[in-house]
């Protein structure tokens, strides 16, 4: 094996990583969206809030492993927090008022980072369970990355399961294509909204832990990943799985290639598939309302 | 009328206790007072789109930034730019970006709408950053040459004077705040409002609510331009993180929101109340921003209409008391 095919397959398994790290962040988007009709722009900030979580984590206990299972719930707390005491407040006003909101919770959350661990970046070390090379043919691939495919896999099918073959999981889908139906139905919405949001700030919770190794923990890291994640729900269609999961992944590899042949350009790739996309489908290729 | 009246009456004391201010308290704050009235032009100009067309934009910044960062190149590269012209080009370019992502953006409303102008707003952020041989990336563009205003034969007024440059940019921004109070009152402003209470009936009225849209979409760009071209000649230096991020196309909505979006005046108010938390907060904290958040969430929260809300309210209950005084009981 040459080292092009060997620059192939490392990039794109790196855009596979990436990608699966952007659906987890985006799928959690994608849900709340299609629940409650709004884009939570401090979906991100959990995100971070997470990353910086699991680095004090790191400093008190050392254990990568229990960072990964307290840091994204003490988001996820967060995150139902703000949808009980301050989105459900808003909900009467209107989409408008949510959005802005959430707008707050990001401004909010984005100077508290600030204030708590200041503005340097931190670094975070691979785990030393995970540090280390597959090689893969006769090329050596960093263990950590596919350590962060697999879990992002076992994720996504933990999540389908629950989503198809539960109870819980047919509420929620019904709940997202018809919450009033569902509410008079004798479901109590506001509680699966609930528990949706923080579903969705736990997985953006994951997604923060597992990449503070890959990405250094900065008060930035909530812009570059959200509007990716932004990109991956407008694109795939407001408030759909399958949507999401495709372009995120898709998304990823354009990101990988494209930083690969074209560096210049490739943040702006991202951007002109979007336009494309939205420019023939305004509601995204897998979505059925705006 | 009364009310307009009383607003232009309060409108033209500022204007007096504005054109004294630099005597007074000296050069720093008239250097606060440009930068107040500079977002409070911008405020007015997104206002245009939150209040006036019910469109909830996250990318103003790009008119803003944009008009910042083709004054400051047309300044750098060409020697001898006029000044007006300058602040014209500011406005134009931003008008030129409206042109360019309004046949988009003008087909969806609601949340769809703010996500594509947050988005376009990010790609020119990138855009900016990336391509460093004419933005200066990061380091953004500075020291260019700020032209003296030119009035053939008559008179030439140097702008590097911070004092000068203070009356200038307030005649810019309240000749501004006035040509957009103009329009909104125009036949085709009156149309807008209504496209923002009910656009269907707008559309069967045989108005085009897209090209109605996008004419709004504009104008408001158009003025956030100026402000951005006024930006930057008072800073003399235009970078990503000070004019394009996403922060910056926040401000204007939280100003207009604590202000009061229901309002002409309300984001000039809520570009005042900002101010002076961020001078106030200053002194005492690095993390005045902190303060600007909870303030917002809590306007968010409890006072929809803002300010200017509450300035309707008090209004309204000190002339229905003044009115019903002896006659009846006190309506709560």
């Amino acid at each position: 094996m040459d080292s092009t095919t060997a620059m192939y397959i490392a990039q794109s398994l790196n855009g596979l990583a990436y990608g699966m790290l952007l659906f987890l962040v985006a799928s959690g988007l994608t849900l709340i969206f299609g629940m409650m009709g709004i884009l939570n722009i401090a979906h991100a900030s959990f995100f971070m809030l997470s990353a910086y979580f699991c680095h004090t984590f790191l400093d008190m206990t050392g254990s990568f492993l229990l960072a990964l299972l307290v840091a994204p719930l003490i988001a996820a707390f967060f995150g139902v927090l703000c949808e009980r005491f301050l989105l459900r407040k808003v909900h009467a006003f209107g989409h408008i008022g949510e959005l802005l909101i959430t707008v707050g919770i990001s401004l909010v959350i984005l100077e508290g980072v600030k204030f708590f661990w200041g503005t340097e970046p931190y670094l975070v070390a691979v785990p030393e369970m995970l540090n280390g090379f597959v090689p893969i043919v006769d090329l050596h691939y960093p263990v950590y990355r596919i350590f962060v495919i697999g879990l992002a896999l076992l994720i996504l099918v933990l999540m389908a399961a629950i989503l198809f073959k539960t109870r819980l999981g047919m509420v929620v889908r019904a709940a997202v294509s018809d919450a009033d139906m569902v509410n008079a139905l004798g479901v109590n919405v506001p509680i699966v909204f609930m528990l949706v949001f923080g579903i969705g700030t736990w997985l953006a919770g994951v997604a923060g832990v597992i990449i503070t190794p890959i990405l250094t923990v900065f008060p930035g890291m909530a812009d570059q990943v959200g509007l990716d994640a932004f990109v991956v729900v407008v694109t795939g269609g407001f408030g759909s799985l399958l949507g999401a999961f495709i372009v995120a992944l898709f998304l990823g590899e354009l990101n990988a290639f494209g930083i690969q042949f074209i560096p210049k350009l490739a943040p702006v790739l991202m951007f002109a598939f979007m336009a494309i996309v939205l420019a023939f489908k305004p509601m995204g290729l897998f979505g059925e309302r705006e | 009328m009364k009310q307009n009246l009383l607003n232009w009456i309060f409108l033209a004391a500022i204007v007096i206790i504005a054109a004294f201010i630099p005597m007074i308290f000296g050069i720093y704050y008239s250097n606060v007072i440009v930068l107040f009235s500079i977002f409070a032009l911008y405020a007015v100009s997104y206002n245009l789109l939150l209040g006036y067309t019910g469109l909830l934009s996250f990318g103003h910044a790009m008119f803003f930034g944009g008009g910042a960062y083709a004054t400051a190149l047309a300044l750098t590269h060409i020697p001898g730019f006029p000044l007006l012209l300058a602040l014209l080009t500011g406005g134009l370019a931003a008008v030129f970006l409206a042109l360019i992502v309004s046949p988009l953006l003008v087909r969806v409303s609601g949340t769809a709408f703010a996500m594509l102008t947050l988005a376009f707003g990010q790609l020119l952020y990138v855009i900016c950053l990336k391509y460093r041989e004419v933005t200066g990336g990061e380091d953004g563009v500075g020291g260019f040459p700020i032209p003296s205003l030119n009035i053939p034969g008559i008179v030439s007024i140097e702008m590097t004077d911070p004092l000068k440059y203070y009356y200038f940019a307030l005649i810019v921004v309240l000749l501004s705040l006035f040509i957009m109070w103009f329009f909104t009152k125009t036949p085709f402003g009156q149309i807008v409002v209504s496209i923002r209470d009910n656009a269907n009936r707008v559309d069967y009225l045989g108005f085009k609510v897209p090209h109605s849209k996008a004419i709004v979409f504009i104008v408001s760009g158009f003025f956030a331009g100026i402000a951005g071209a006024l930006y930057a000649m008072l800073q003399d230096l235009v970078s990503t993180d000070g004019a394009l991020t996403v922060y910056m196309s926040f401000f204007p909505i939280m100003m207009a929101f604590i202000g009061g979006i229901g309002s002409y005046f309300g984001p000039i108010y809520g570009a005042a109340i900002l101010t002076i938390i961020d001078e106030v907060a200053a002194a005492y904290t690095e993390h005045f921003e902190l303060v600007t958040g909870i303030i917002f969430i809590l306007v968010v929260l409890f006072a929809p209409l803002g300010f200017a809300g509450f300035l309707n309210f008090v209004k309204i209950k000190w002339s229905a008391r003044s009115s019903h005084q002896g006659t009846a009981e006190e309506v709560s």
